[in-house]
């Protein structure tokens, strides 16, 4: 499984970092090119954080957060989910696939979505192979 | 909303002014009675190409500001919230100064209470250089020669100081390259809606200003000028009416066409391999108005020995800020030395953005911009 592939995960700490953990304490196997940075809501994540994932030789970005309602902060995945749309209008720009950006609400106890999520992210960036800026 | 027709009563500003003279009438007025501390207005200084914003505090001063002045494209949005945050100030705003200024309120940089904004209609600005050469190409006049410029019933007019006048229609001039700035082109805002008044000569009377009223104020300014007698109304006739609004819809059916012809056929990557890092194109944004807490000086993305610097990193982060506002003034165009067309690839974003979510920047009434509302809806 091991190959050169990077994603950078922004996971939200109430609920996708949680699946996670979920699927890490029941032994999930997922592939394990996911770089996991622990974010206190997808709320506060800036389009220009994807950007600079980008840049620094992400070859995907994935962002999980709360189901919609579910939200810690009552409202921030409701902001993500607009301003995610912003970064797929302006990656399109960049001549970046739209596919290597991925955003997914998943909760605490869905550690089998995580885990799900993760080999299909895997497998979409192994059919389009390194990204070239 | 209601419509009135308007003129000076004031006979050196009626000669003056452009149709009527109401603009700096109604102006005069917010002066002498000490509505406002100044008003903000473009004024020539050499010639006509060389109109620069001025902040007069006399009402004397005005006459020189009275005119109408397409060969200077300044934006005026940013300079009311750099240096004119603490003053009550009435502004003749373009639709892109209206809509900058909308913005810049959007943003907690501008007070609405301080500002009275009197709205000009535009059918578009043409650039001091190329307007220079066209006068030079399509007229029979040196253009050192010309005191006065319109724009009228679809021709660029100049007057001479023999008092003689030349027309060439503006078809005709953009199809030869010349004409006005590509961004006002495809502009589809042609009357500021949101000023409290919006001024033009479309479908005017010979020597009368046509005024769309858009608010309270705006209603409170004709009646107090009115009052201290130095505006003449009247109201307009259906016919003048119908003949602004016909004008509005063929100027904004020939933006759309300019717009679909042009936004399929750039490439944004081959434009931005030319970009030196200047950081112009952000210094001039009226939108831009975080200077020196800009992500991009951020040590994590400022990047000194990349030239040109990775688009993504660059421009996708101010793309990412402030395109979903951008009021197509075309300032960067203009500023930029590697001749990028950023307003065109920005201006195409925010129509992105409109197509999802129906937020025209500087037009629609939402009190944030979705992106930032904090409404439970998804797109």
């Amino acid at each position: 499984m091991a190959d050169d592939l990077k994603i950078v995960g922004l996971l939200c700490n109430w609920c996708c970092y949680g699946g996670a953990d979920t699927a890490g304490t029941a032994r999930m196997q997922y592939s394990p090119n996911i770089r996991i940075i622990r974010v206190m809501c997808s709320g506060r994540i800036n389009p220009s954080m994807i950007f600079k994932a980008f840049q620094d030789g992400a070859d995907g970005v994935f962002v999980g957060g709360c189901h919609i309602g579910d939200c810690h902060y009552d409202a921030g995945n409701y902001k993500w989910s607009r301003r995610s749309k912003i970064v797929e209008d302006i990656l399109e720009e960049f001549g970046i696939e739209k596919e290597r950006f991925r955003h997914e609400w998943i909760s605490a106890s869905e550690g089998e979505k995580f885990q799900k999520t993760m080999e299909e992210f895997h497998n979409t960036l192994t059919k389009l192979g390194p990204l070239e800026l | 909303m209601s419509y009135v027709l308007a003129k000076s009563q004031n006979d050196d500003i009626h000669k003056a002014g452009e149709c009527g003279g109401a603009v700096t009438s109604i102006l005069k007025y917010l002066l002498d009675e000490e509505i406002v501390d100044g008003v903000l207005a473009l004024s020539p200084q050499n010639d006509v190409y060389d109109a620069t914003p001025t902040f007069i505090t006399e009402s004397d001063d005005l006459l020189s500001a009275a005119g109408s002045y397409h060969c200077a494209p300044t934006m005026i949005g940013d300079l009311v919230q750099k240096y004119l945050f603490d003053k009550k100030v009435a502004i003749t705003v373009k639709p892109c100064d209206m809509r900058a200024v909308e913005e810049l309120i959007i943003r907690h940089k501008i007070n609405r209470d301080n500002i009275y904004l009197i709205g000009l209609n535009c059918g578009g600005t043409v650039s001091p250089v190329s307007g220079r050469k066209m006068i030079d190409l399509f007229y029979e006049a040196d253009p050192d020669d010309v005191v006065s410029e319109e724009i009228d019933k679809g021709k660029f007019i100049i007057e001479l100081a023999d008092g003689s006048e030349e027309a060439v229609k503006i078809h005709d001039l953009e199809e030869e390259g010349y004409g006005r700035r590509n961004n006002c082109q495809r502009c589809d805002v042609k009357i500021p809606r949101k000023a409290n008044i919006a001024c033009g000569n479309w479908g005017a009377e010979d020597g009368w200003t046509f005024i769309e009223i858009n608010d309270e104020k705006g209603q409170e300014l004709i009646d107090g000028a009115k009052k201290a007698g130095i505006l003449e109304t009247k109201n307009p006739a259906q016919g003048a009416i119908d003949g602004r609004e016909k004008v509005e819809g063929i100027m904004i059916k020939m933006a759309k066409k300019v717009q679909d012809a042009t936004y399929p056929t750039v490439s944004e990557m081959d434009e931005w391999s030319r970009c030196i890092s200047c950081y112009a194109c952000r210094d001039v944004c009226p939108i831009c108005w975080c200077f020196e807490n800009c992500e991009l000086n951020k040590p994590y993305f400022k990047d000194e020995q990349n030239i040109p610097p990775t688009p993504i990193a660059f421009q996708g982060v101010r793309l990412s800020h402030m395109s979903f506002s951008c009021v197509d003034c075309g300032q960067c165009d203009d500023v930029c030395p590697m001749d990028i067309p950023v307003s065109l690839i920005f201006d195409k974003l925010q129509k992105k953005y409109f197509n999802r979510t129906g937020y025209v920047a500087g037009v629609s009434d939402d009190i944030k911009p979705p992106l930032y509302s904090p409404e439970k809806t998804e797109l």
